[in-house]
């Protein structure tokens, strides 16, 4: 799958590569209102990362239906739309908004945007308020909902099984890192928002490692993401416990990296002889608990 | 829009290094030629492409076509002293290849009425001066192209310009053409002009958003901007023009001087 905010509305890449061969398209965060976003500079690239405060800029979800839905509905690929609201009542009228709506497979709950304050602190580093937000947006639609996790937080395997007790179907983690660049010449932060989310290699390994307590916390699908450049990538993902995956900023210095990635596992696939990708899926984690199993033996 | 990778024929320094003080300084300025049918095709001055600069960095990097050649595209590009990306482009060589995909953005548009066309260009700006310039004449235009920099050394050479078209030089030291910016030299040349074409940093707007010589005439001015996608996806480029917000990539990277704020042209 694409990632929120790093694939537009999926019609910008129909010229680059067929992405009706891409399992799911999921599409700019979108808000009730349309978002203005925060001031420039909103880019600052890090070392193997990126550091952006777009400020969810995006047309509103009235023009999303107006304008982008009609030409999912001719897709095979499912389209699913990232959702983001400051109160849980902005996600209760965006779900019920968007049902009905053809075109669209389901939706992501942005819970986790570190560049939109909503009462001051991100919705998605609190079990109580993560699951109201999944409660309220749950009654209101009859699509799939995918609740997207933020790493800044060190509960994330409880919100992770509060979410899912609440009614999630699916998990996406991570989304950006909170991080800072200063300019020394200015002695200023360099982006207009002060801070940013990181997103890019350099979060690869914080987010394989919340995949990976995750999934021993839920029973229901995990979506990896954060940092997926390669194939290999990717099966770390899916080893740690992930069905799907998620690629986002890889795709700016590569716009075909969707692609490159998936042909990569079916790669992989094809050398290892495996028939069925769900063999893969939490790969590690059951070795890691045989290992662990044996050591006790053995110690015992 | 094609991505492609590409064989680098030549890729040589042009200019000289410059150490500045209160600015970025600058390790010299190159010109790669590349072969890249696909792009050279497609592309209209004033379009752009993004270039992958290594493993290491996680963007792309914006550059505009300087020049096509048959199948093959030029690239002119400043080096900055700590600039990564342009830092691992300039030592680059023959018969390396490159990744990039292009052309993007909307490009200058030449109106089928006019005559007389003005290029201003500061510093980098002759980048896709030079292509809008050599298509326009080859079109039968009548061209004038004011160029400054600010020393002599950072000067695009002359005899590297197309030909038949009028130059007209300015440095802000004095070491070449006229002293003082080429924005002073324009009220004396828009008279004629149907159309001015500008490209350079965004004080150089600053200083022709005000002036009564350009009050009626249509001025397109190319921006610069930190660049995610280049595809119009990330709204990482955005601008705020008069009438809305636009995505410097895909909506510019050129837009009418018109259009633009006082307060955009404030230096990013
Ligand atoms: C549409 C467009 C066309 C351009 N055409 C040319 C050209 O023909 N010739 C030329 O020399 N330069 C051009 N530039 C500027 C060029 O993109 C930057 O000089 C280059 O990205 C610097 O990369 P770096 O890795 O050396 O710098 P670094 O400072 O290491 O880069 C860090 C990040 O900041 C961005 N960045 C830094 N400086 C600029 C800048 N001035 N403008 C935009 N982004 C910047 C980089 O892209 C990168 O994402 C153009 C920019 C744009 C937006
Ligand atoms: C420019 C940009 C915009 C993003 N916009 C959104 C968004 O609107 N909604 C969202 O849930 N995540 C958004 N994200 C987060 C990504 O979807 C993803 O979770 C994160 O970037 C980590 O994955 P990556 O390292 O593969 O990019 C954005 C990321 C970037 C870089
Ligand atoms: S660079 Fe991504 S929208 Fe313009």
């Amino acid at each position: 799958m694409t990632a929120a905010g790093t694939f537009g509305y999926g019609t910008e890449f129909n010229s680059i590569f067929d992405i009706q061969k891409l399992g799911a398209i999921v599409c700019k965060g979108t808000t009730l209102t349309p978002r203005e976003g925060n001031l420039q500079p909103r880019l600052a690239e890090t070392a193997g990362g990126l550091l952006n405060s777009i400020g969810l800029q995006n047309i509103g979800v009235k023009a999303l239906i107006r304008e982008k839905a009609p030409a999912w509905s001719s897709w095979r690929v499912p389209v699913i739309v990232n959702i983001a609201g400051e109160t849980v009542d902005d996600y209760a009228r965006l779900a019920s908004e968007l049902e009905g709506v053809t075109g669209i497979s389901g939706l992501e709950i942005n819970i986790s945007c570190p560049n939109v304050k909503a009462g001051g602190a991100e919705f998605g580093t609190n079990p109580g308020t993560a699951t109201k937000v999944t409660t309220t947006v749950k009654t209101s639609t009859s699509l799939p909902v995918i609740v997207k996790l933020t790493p800044n937080t060190n509960e994330i395997a409880q919100i992770a099984a509060a979410v899912a007790e609440a009614g999630a179907d699916a998990l996406s983690l991570i989304n950006t890192v909170k991080g800072m660049y200063l300019d020394i010449t200015t002695r200023q932060p360099l982006l207009g928002n002060r801070t940013g989310g990181l997103s890019g290699p350099a979060i690869k390994p914080i987010a394989l490692s919340m995949v990976y307590e995750v999934a021993g916390a839920v029973t229901i699908p995990i979506i990896g993401c954060g940092g997926i450049t390669t194939a290999n990538d990717a099966l770390e993902f899916i080893m740690a416990g992930a069905s799907a995956i998620q690629v986002g900023t890889a795709t700016f210095n590569n716009p075909h990296a969707p692609l490159d990635i998936l042909e990569g596992i079916e790669q992989f696939m094809k050398t290892e002889a495996i028939e069925d990708i769900t063999e893969l899926i939490g790969a590690a984690r059951s070795q890691a608990n045989e290992k662990i199993g044996r050591a006790e033996i053995r110690d015992g | 829009m094609k991505q492609v990778t590409a064989k680098i024929i030549r890729n040589e320094p042009v200019l000289k290094e410059l150490a500045r003080r209160h600015a970025r300084s600058i390790s010299g300025s190159w010109l790669i030629w590349l072969r890249c049918p696909e792009i050279a095709r497609e592309v209209r001055p004033g379009q752009f492409v993004m270039v992958r600069c290594g493993e290491k960095l996680t963007l792309p990097r914006p550059f505009s076509v300087h020049r096509v050649k048959e199948n093959r595209v030029a690239l002119f590009f400043t080096v900055w002293a700590d600039g990564q990306g342009t830092h691992w482009l300039s030592r680059r060589k023959a018969g390396d290849s490159l990744e990039l995909f292009g052309p993007l953005g909307n490009g200058y548009d030449i109106y089928r009425a006019s005559k007389n066309l003005l290029l201003v260009g500061g510093g980098m700006g002759v980048a896709p001066l030079y292509f809008l310039g050599e298509q326009a004449r080859d079109q039968g235009y009548a061209l004038t192209l004011l160029l400054g920099a600010q020393t002599a050394s950072q000067l695009y050479p002359e005899k590297l310009l197309p030909s038949g078209i009028d130059l007209v030089t300015a440095t802000d030291d004095g070491t070449a053409g006229k002293k003082g910016s080429v924005s002073a030299l324009l009220p004396d040349y828009t008279s004629r002009a149907d159309q001015i074409f500008a490209c350079g940093p965004r004080a150089m707007y600053r200083a022709m958003s005000p002036m009564p010589a350009l009050k009626d005439k249509p001025v397109q001015v190319s921006l610069e901007a930190r660049m995610g996608c280049g595809l119009g996806i990330c709204y990482g480029c955005t601008v705020r023009i008069n009438n809305g917000l636009r995505q410097v990539c895909q909506d510019g990277p050129v837009f009418n001087l018109n259009d633009l704020p006082a307060e955009e042209l404030n230096p990013i």
